[in-house]
C-alpha cells in the first residue's frame, strides 16, 4: 500500500512517501513503519503500543481513523494511508 | 481620574474634511461590553454610522481599534482591528492585524482612532505621543506600501507605519490596510475605505507603556498560557517550524482543497508542488513573529534565480498559497510566491484576488470572458498569466481593474455571477464547504462573508483540536460553530492573535483579560461578551440589507467528483437550522427580540 509522509515526518522517513506491503490494519503499519523508523515509535504509537500517538493523525483513504475502526482499521493492499504530526494553519 | 487597567483611556478623533484632531475619553461601558478591538470598534462605528452609509463616501468613518490585551505581555498580544463597513461586501468589515503597529499606538497613548470625512488631498497621520497632526502625503501618493513605509521611517526615525498602497488609493474593493510592510488587515476593502478618505499612512511612536489592573495575578495567567502555548505542538513547535502552508497536503488529503475555482472538485494530484515542505525546502529564509509572540509563524521568504519573479518578502500564508495555486491550477510554487508579494507589496488581499484570478480564469475557458477584454490567452495552471493579472490589478491597468472588483462582480458583469465562489461577495478561502461540512456552514454565517477566521471549522473537523469532529457529517455542528465564533470573536477583541486558540481556550483568555482590566466575572460572563459583538455585527448587518446565509451554487449543487467525499455536496440547510436555533434566532436567521434584550442589544 501507498503510505504517504507529511510535515516533519518526511525527516524521519526520508522521503515523501513509499510502498510497504503486508499489513492488514493500522496498528501493524504502524508497528512496520516504527521497526523500519524507530524514531516514529513515540510518535505514533503510545508508550503501551496499543494506540496511535496523541499527536499523530493517520488517514486511511482520507479519512481519520476515528471515523473509521480506530488503530484497528484494516488496510488491503490498494489502501492509501497518510501519517502526519498534529498540524495547524489557517 | 484614574486611568482604566488594561487601556490608555483616550480615543482620537480626526475628521479629515476638517483637518481637526480631538482627544476623547474612552468609552468605558462600551469598552467593558464590547472587550476592545473587534467588538468596540464595531460597537463605536455602529454608534456613528448610519448603516446604509455608502462605503467609500466621505460619511463613512475608519476606525482602528486596539484590544486591553494589546501591547500588554499577554501571550500574542500584538493585535489591532480595522473597521468599517466593507465595499467588498456591503456589510461590516472588521480586518484584524498583528505586527506592532496596534502595541506602538497604545504606548503613545490611544487605545484607537476614529477616522471621519474625506481630506481634501492626500495626508497622513502623525503620532508622536501627545503630538498629532496631519501632515502632507501628496509625495507618498501613487506609492507602494514597502516605498511608503522605508519613506516614512527614514523621516521619523523609529516608527510603526500602518500604510495603504496604490489599491487603496484607487478603490480596488479588496484593497487592505498594511502595517509593518506585511501585515495586513486584509480582508474586505479596508484600505479602498483608507483610500477613499485620501488618507495614506498613519504614523506612531510611543514611548508609554500599559498598565494592568492585577500585575502579579496578571503575570501568573501569562505563565500558565505562554507554558500550554510552548507545549502544544502546533503553537510550540508546529507553526513556528513549518508555517501555515504546511496544512496543503493534509487538507487535500481529505478532499478538501478546492481546485481550479471549485470546478474540478476538491483533490489535487500535484497539491504537493505547493506544500508547505516544499515552501521550506525552497524559498524559506526564516521564520519570524509578531510583538511578543512565542509562535512565529510568519514565512520570510527570498526568490533567486527566477528573473522576474526574484524577490524578498513575507508568506505566503496558506490561504495565498491555495488561491494562487490549487485555485488557480499552478504548480509554480514561485510564482505563487511572487504574487503573495505584489500582493503585500501594494496592499492587496490575496485571497480574494487569487480566488478572483481563477474565476476568470473558468471564465475565460468556457468562453464567457472575450480573450481581447484580458489581452492574451487565459487558462487554468498558466503561472506566468496568473502574475501578470496580479500586477495588472495592483498597477490598476486592463482587465486588472475589472479584476479589482472581486469574482463576484467580475463574474456578474460577464453573465455567471454563480462561479463567484463566495459567501456575500466575499471570497471563501481554501477549504471546501463540501468535504469539510462545518466549514461551510461558517462561509454562509460569516459576518463578514465567505471568511476562516470568524469560527475555524477545521479545528474539530479535520485537525480534532480540541475535539475531533466527522467533516462529512453534520450533527453538533451548529452548536460547535456557534461557540467558535463567540469565542473567536472575544479573542479578537482582547487583542491577542487567534493562533493562540490552537493551544489555549477560554480559561486563559478569560484569565488574562480579567487580571489586566480588573474584572471578576466568570469565564461564561466573558463568553457572553463574544456573543453580544457577535449579535452586534449581525444587527448592523440587517440594518445595511444583508444578503441570505447561503452558498455559491456549485457547493449546494455539484456534487465532488473524487477524493474521499467524493459525491458530496454542502447540506446548508440542515445546518443552518441548527446553527440558527443554538443561537437562539428566528428560522429566517434574524436575531429575535429577546435575543437581543438579553445581550442589551435592543433596537
Amino acid at each position: 500500500m501507498l503510505v504517504k509522509f507529511f510535515a516533519t515526518y518526511r525527516q524521519i522517513s526520508g522521503c515523501n512517501q513509499c510502498d510497504i506491503s503486508g499489513p492488514s490494519s493500522v496498528l501493524e503499519l504502524l508497528e512496520e513503519v516504527s521497526r523500519r523508523w524507530p524514531a516514529f515509535r513515540p510518535l505514533v504509537l503510545n508508550e503501551a503500543g496499543t494506540e496511535k500517538g496523541e499527536d499523530a493523525i493517520i488517514l486511511v483513504n482520507g479519512r481519520h481513523i476515528e471515523h473509521l475502526d480506530g488503530i484497528r482499521t484494516a488496510l488491503s493492499e490498494a489502501d492509501y494511508v497518510a501519517l502526519t504530526p498534529l498540524v495547524a494553519g489557517g | 481620574m484614574a486611568q482604566a487597567k488594561g487601556w490608555m483611556g483616550t480615543i482620537l478623533r480626526v475628521n479629515l474634511t476638517e483637518g481637526t484632531i480631538t482627544k476623547e475619553p474612552l468609552n468605558m461601558q462600551d469598552a467593558n461590553d464590547y472587550v476592545g478591538a473587534r467588538g468596540l470598534g464595531t460597537k463605536y462605528y455602529c454608534n456613528e454610522v448610519d448603516p446604509k452609509v455608502e462605503p467609500l463616501a466621505p460619511e463613512n468613518k475608519l476606525i482602528f481599534m486596539t484590544g486591553p490585551l494589546t501591547g500588554t505581555a499577554a501571550t500574542s498580544a500584538g493585535r489591532y482591528e480595522v473597521v468599517s463597513k466593507a465595499p467588498l461586501t456591503g456589510i461590516i468589515g472588521a480586518a484584524n492585524s498583528g505586527g506592532h503597529f496596534g502595541p506602538e499606538l497604545k504606548y503613545a497613548g490611544y487605545d484607537g482612532i476614529i477616522f471621519e470625512g474625506k481630506a481634501e488631498k492626500p495626508v497622513y497621520l502623525l503620532i508622536l505621543d501627545d503630538q498629532v497632526e496631519l501632515l502632507d502625503a501628496g509625495d507618498l501618493w501613487g506609492q507602494g506600501v514597502h516605498e511608503v513605509t522605508e519613506a516614512l521611517e527614514a523621516k521619523h526615525g523609529s516608527v510603526r507605519v500602518s500604510t495603504i498602497g496604490t489599491p487603496g488609493e484607487r478603490g480596488v474593493l479588496f484593497a487592505g490596510v498594511m502595517n509593518d510592510k506585511n501585515r495586513a488587515a486584509g480582508r474586505g476593502g479596508m484600505g479602498a475605505v483608507m483610500g477613499s478618505k485620501n488618507l495614506k499612512a498613519v504614523v506612531v511612536r510611543g514611548t508609554g507603556g500599559v498598565k494592568v489592573a492585577r500585575p502579579k495575578e496578571f503575570m501568573d495567567e501569562i505563565t500558565k498560557a505562554r507554558t500550554m502555548l510552548c507545549e502544544h505542538p502546533v503553537t510550540g513547535e508546529g507553526l513556528g517550524a513549518l508555517g501555515t502552508e504546511i496544512l496543503v497536503n493534509i487538507v487535500n488529503e481529505v478532499g478538501g482543497l478546492p481546485l481550479r475555482n471549485g470546478r474540478d472538485g476538491a483533490y489535487w494530484d500535484e497539491a504537493d508542488s505547493t506544500s508547505g515542505e516544499r515552501l521550506v525546502d525552497t524559498y524559506l529564509v526564516k521564520n519570524q513573529g509578531c510583538f511578543g509572540c512565542t509562535i512565529a509563524c510568519g514565512r520570510v521568504t527570498k526568490i533567486e534565480g527566477r528573473g522576474d519573479l526574484d524577490g524578498l518578502g513575507e508568506g505566503p500564508e496558506y490561504e495565498a498559497g491555495w488561491s494562487y495555486g490549487a485555485a488557480c491550477g499552478v504548480t509554480d510554487l514561485g510564482a505563487i510566491v511572487k504574487a503573495n508579494f505584489i500582493c503585500n507589496e501594494q496592499g492587496m488581499d490575496p485571497i480574494t484576488l487569487g480566488a478572483t484570478i481563477a474565476c476568470a480564469m473558468e471564465l475565460s475557458e468556457m468562453g464567457a470572458i472575450p480573450e481581447e477584454d484580458i489581452g492574451f490567452p487565459l487558462r487554468f495552471g498558466d503561472a506566468e498569466a496568473m502574475v501578470k493579472l496580479t500586477q495588472m490589478t495592483a498597477d490598476g491597468e486592463g482587465f486588472g481593474q475589472i479584476l479589482g472588483l472581486g469574482s463576484y462582480r467580475m463574474a456578474e458583469k460577464y453573465g455567471h455571477p454563480e462561479l463567484s465562489m463566495s459567501a456575500k461577495k466575499q471570497e471563501m478561502p481554501a477549504y471546501d464547504g463540501r468535504a469539510i461540512q462545518g466549514i461551510g456552514l461558517e462561509y454562509a454565517t460569516s459576518n463578514r462573508g465567505g471568511c476562516h477566521v470568524r469560527g475555524y471549522m477545521i479545528s474539530p473537523e479535520v485537525l480534532g483540536i480540541p475535539l475531533k469532529m466527522d467533516p462529512l457529517e453534520t450533527e453538533g455542528k451548529g452548536a460547535l460553530l456557534k461557540t467558535f465564533q463567540d469565542l473567536t470573536a472575544l479573542c479578537d477583541s482582547t487583542g491577542i492573535c487567534l493562533f493562540t486558540t490552537f493551544g489555549i481556550g477560554l480559561p486563559e483568555i478569560a484569565g488574562m483579560y480579567r487580571e489586566a482590566v480588573g474584572s471578576d466575572e466568570s469565564d461564561e460572563e466573558i463568553l457572553l461578551k463574544g456573543e453580544r459583538i457577535w449579535n452586534l455585527e449581525k444587527r448592523f448587518n440587517i440594518q445595511a440589507g444583508v444578503e441570505k446565509d447561503t452558498l455559491p451554487p456549485r457547493l449546494l449543487r455539484e456534487a465532488l467528483p473524487s477524493g474521499p467525499a467524493k459525491g458530496k455536496v454542502s447540506q446548508l440547510q440542515t445546518m443552518l437550522a441548527d446553527y440558527y436555533a443554538e443561537r437562539g434566532w428566528t428560522a429566517d436567521g434574524d436575531p429575535t427580540p429577546e435575543k437581543l434584550e438579553e445581550l442589551n442589544l435592543s433596537y
